[in-house]
């Protein structure tokens, strides 16, 4: 390990911006908070995007580690300790000020800090809480901060950070406990759900206290609105659909136990209510707790889970933990271990992509993961994204009559995303809408006019034929590779995943 | 025969409003009258032989009246949306603004609802073409700490927006001294702690001596901010295509992180 003594905080940057390009959550919404006369900053809940980087990612945050020094030895990491790699960390005031500086330029929305493991978990963290509360108090920093949490943190610490920080994340890593134990043999499942919970009670009895009705919860009519041990299995993906298993499916076989792992862990972590014990006072009695809310993250294709798998996952980290983001990133072998997938071909990021999409799905258009993949299809296709392929399977329900269906509806129509369903329902309150009024209004057409009638008329006269629809959806698709043409079937298009792909391409 | 009124206006809110005032109380009726704004690439080719131009002087008093009818008998919003439609780059938007507002006093507020009217949803478009440059400025303008403490910033925006822009400004960052400047409008915001923000009219000057006052080389978190830039892209996802989508080149000329390559090439 090479430590240098006199670095400049130049090469500093350099290098802890290096290694922490591969956390993903660099989005700065989720708080409004209007500007003090004595401090510097404020926040908006949308979010604002200052650049985007060469990889055409944006850029809101300062996204750094606070150290690059670590003493543990996951897998998948650079900065693991069995790595013999330039080491170098920041100290509290050098966080302070390089955020205040570029915030000032109006270069970022704030800090996204994350960190190496110096010492141990908690020697790191309270130094990150040093720095946070250096920067709230003495800087008066009102911009936002996400902090995220080091596997193993005592909770006195996570209670005491979670004052200043807008979001807090700690990273699941991956779906299952047994690829975590294999990659990241250090870290526990455990240690990674209970700070999640703690954080989550944290914030409802804070928001309790303060009276704060958090109707992004309310509008998301698939989601359990109270939270208890007891109603932990009702969520869970896996109960009731087990019954219609294959076991003859070996894949099938291991998705379902895992489930159920998942699931007791779930449950272990969530009956843990009432050991919070630790109280920080809150900086002022008006305070919010972790405002933003929770966010984690799951490296894609490092281990063989299935993207049901994934989702399935999600989905119950969405209804059990309250978090607000999951997110993916693409497996890459940075450190050329023969025991992990090459990635030679690049990262899987048309899987990732389509992660995304049907994370979004899950979280604005009201789709359960089960809807989307099934043991016997447990991945997504490439050629389609999730919600075409949802429709195409499901043609008995389309077309949909645009001025009557109502808003959920409507947003299962391929092509019709949240702005164009509630322009829809909007204007059809003033006359009955036409195809040339949709046009006028800016909704593309291209997909949808295969699902909906307008007036009780489609725009062609088409039947619904999946192959069909098929061939005219990914018609516009210009570089169809290996071999497909346009006598292909919807069937035969099914078996594409990106999965699979990744393995034949071996 | 018929002669249509045409009423010339300065290119500002108050002037669209104030021939707004003038057209509609002058009894020739809604028919009879159009406005045009003066803008520099109007070039009054349209210069129609059988009607009477009249050149409207902005008067505050008119304009404010127009600007209280709309709030109480329209909306508010349905104000805002008026007055980003008076700021956008869109020719002929006065009198857009004009057969909106004949629509809206009889409709009232439920006017929003009627997207599939062309001038609602003209009205509609725009509003949503200048609310993405603002957004996106709130993000791309960049501050240079000038020698004598002042943060200052140049921008180059289709859309007058500098007025949409400043209050976000002034409320993040209350104790700063900061100036942002259109350099194609000749107009700038000037911020001072504890007063409020004025607009005010500068010189246009070319742009280039600007560009290089205000980019100061010597303010070394610039430096830092390119490093920072540089290295939190991820090499194996480089993807200009999916960064020029997403950060038009158009913005590029004013952002710290790409003035190296921008400038010496
Ligand atoms: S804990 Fe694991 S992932 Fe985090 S820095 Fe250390 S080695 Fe990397």
């Amino acid at each position: 390990m090479i430590i240098q003594e006199a670095m400049t905080i130049q090469r500093k940057l350099e290098i802890l911006s290096d290694a922490a390009k591969y956390d993903v959550a660099c989005t700065s919404s989720g708080v409004n908070r209007k500007g003090k006369d004595s401090s510097i900053g404020n926040s908006l809940a949308s979010g604002i995007c200052h650049s985007f980087s060469a990889d055409g990612r944006c850029i809101s945050l300062l996204k750094i580690l606070f150290t690059n020094e670590c003493i543990f030895d996951c897998k998948y990491c650079f900065n693991r300790s069995s790595n013999d790699v330039v080491r170098a960390s920041f100290t509290p005031e050098e966080i302070c000020e390089l955020t205040i500086e570029f915030y000032r330029r109006n270069y970022i929305e704030g800090l996204f800090l994350s960190s190496g493991i110096m010492v141990s978990p908690n020697h790191t963290m309270e130094l990150i809480f040093q720095a946070l509360r250096m920067l709230r108090e003495d800087y008066n920093f009102n911009g936002y901060i996400h902090c995220k949490t080091i596997p193993g943190t005592d909770q006195a610490l996570i209670e005491a950070i979670g004052w200043y920080a807008d979001r807090m994340s700690i990273n699941l890593e991956l779906p299952t406990a047994s690829s975590l134990k294999k990659l990241a043999p250090h870290k526990s499942r455990n240690n990674i759900l209970k700070p999640m919970r703690q954080i989550q009670l944290r914030r409802d009895m804070n928001k309790d206290y303060l009276g704060i009705y958090d109707r992004s919860l309310d509008s998301k009519h698939t989601r359990a609105n109270k939270i208890s041990a007891s109603n932990t299995k009702l969520l869970l993906p896996s109960k009731e659909d087990s019954k219609n298993i294959d076991n003859s499916n070996q894949l099938t076989h291991n998705t379902t136990n895992s489930n159920k792992s998942f699931t007791k862990e779930l449950s272990q972590a969530m009956a843990s209510t009432s050991t919070l014990s630790p109280y920080w006072k809150p900086p002022s009695a008006s305070s919010r707790y972790v405002p933003a809310g929770q966010s984690t993250q799951m490296i894609i294709g490092a281990t063989e889970e299935s993207d049901l798998h994934i989702m399935s996952v999600s989905e119950a980290l969405y209804d059990n933990f309250d978090l607000k983001r999951v997110f993916y990133s693409a497996f890459m072998n940075v450190n050329q271990d023969n025991l992990l997938p090459s990635t030679e071909n690049g990262p899987p990021l048309l899987r990732e992509h389509r992660l995304y999409q049907a994370d979004w799905l899950l979280r604005f258009y009201g789709f359960k993961t089960r809807e989307l993949l099934s043991e016997s299809k447990p991945n997504f296709n490439i050629f389609l994204d999730p919600k075409c392929d949802w429709a195409l399977r499901h043609l008995e329900q389309f077309p949909i009559e645009v001025n009557k269906a109502d808003y959920f509806t409507l947003l299962r129509v391929p092509g019709i995303g949240v702005n164009s369903a509630r322009r829809i329902i909007m204007a059809r309150k003033n006359s009955a809408l036409d195809f040339k009024d949709l046009k006028k209004m800016g909704i593309v057409l291209k997909r949808a006019v295969y699902f909906i009638t307008c007036k009780g008329k489609m725009l062609y006269p088409v039947k619904l034929n999946e192959d069909f629809i098929t061939r005219e959806l990914i018609a516009d698709n210009k570089k169809l590779p290996f071999g497909i043409d346009k006598d292909i079937t919807y069937k035969q298009l099914s078996f594409f995943d990106d999965v699979s792909f990744q393995i034949n391409n071996k | 025969m018929n002669l249509t009124k045409i009423f010339v206006c300065e290119n500002s809110i108050d002037g669209i409003f104030t021939a707004i005032y003038q057209a509609w109380s002058s009894g020739y009726g809604h028919a009879n009258v159009k406005i045009e704004e003066e803008c520099e690439k109007n070039t009054y080719s349209n210069i129609q032989l059988f009607s009477d131009y009249i050149h409207v002087k902005t008067n505050i008093e008119q304009a404010l009246m127009v600007s209280r009818s709309i709030k109480t008998k329209i909306s508010l919003q349905v104000y805002e949306m008026v007055c980003r439609v008076a700021l956008s780059n869109y020719q002929g938007k006065g009198d857009l603004i004009y057969r909106f507002l004949v629509l809206g006093f009889h409709i009232g507020k439920d006017i929003i609802g009627h997207l599939s009217n062309e001038i609602v949803n003209k009205i509609f478009k725009i509003n949503r073409y200048v609310n993405n440059e603002v957004h996106h400025l709130l993000g791309f303008i960049r501050f240079t700490e000038q020698d004598n403490g002042v943060l200052a910033s140049i921008i180059h925006p289709k859309n007058n927006i500098l007025s949409l822009v400043t209050p976000h400004f002034v409320d993040r960052l209350p104790k700063e001294k900061f100036i942002i400047l259109d350099g194609d409008r000749g107009l700038c915001s000037i911020y001072i702690p504890k007063k409020p923000w004025v607009l005010a009219e500068v010189p246009v000057m070319d742009s280039y001596s600007y560009d290089k006052d205000i980019a100061n080389g010597d303010d070394e978190y610039q430096d830092l901010w390119k490093i920072f830039f540089d290295s939190i892209a991820i090499k194996e996802r480089i993807n200009p295509k999916l960064q020029r989508n997403n950060l038009p080149i158009r913005f590029r000329r004013d952002m710290t992180e790409f003035f190296i390559t921008d400038k010496n090439s």
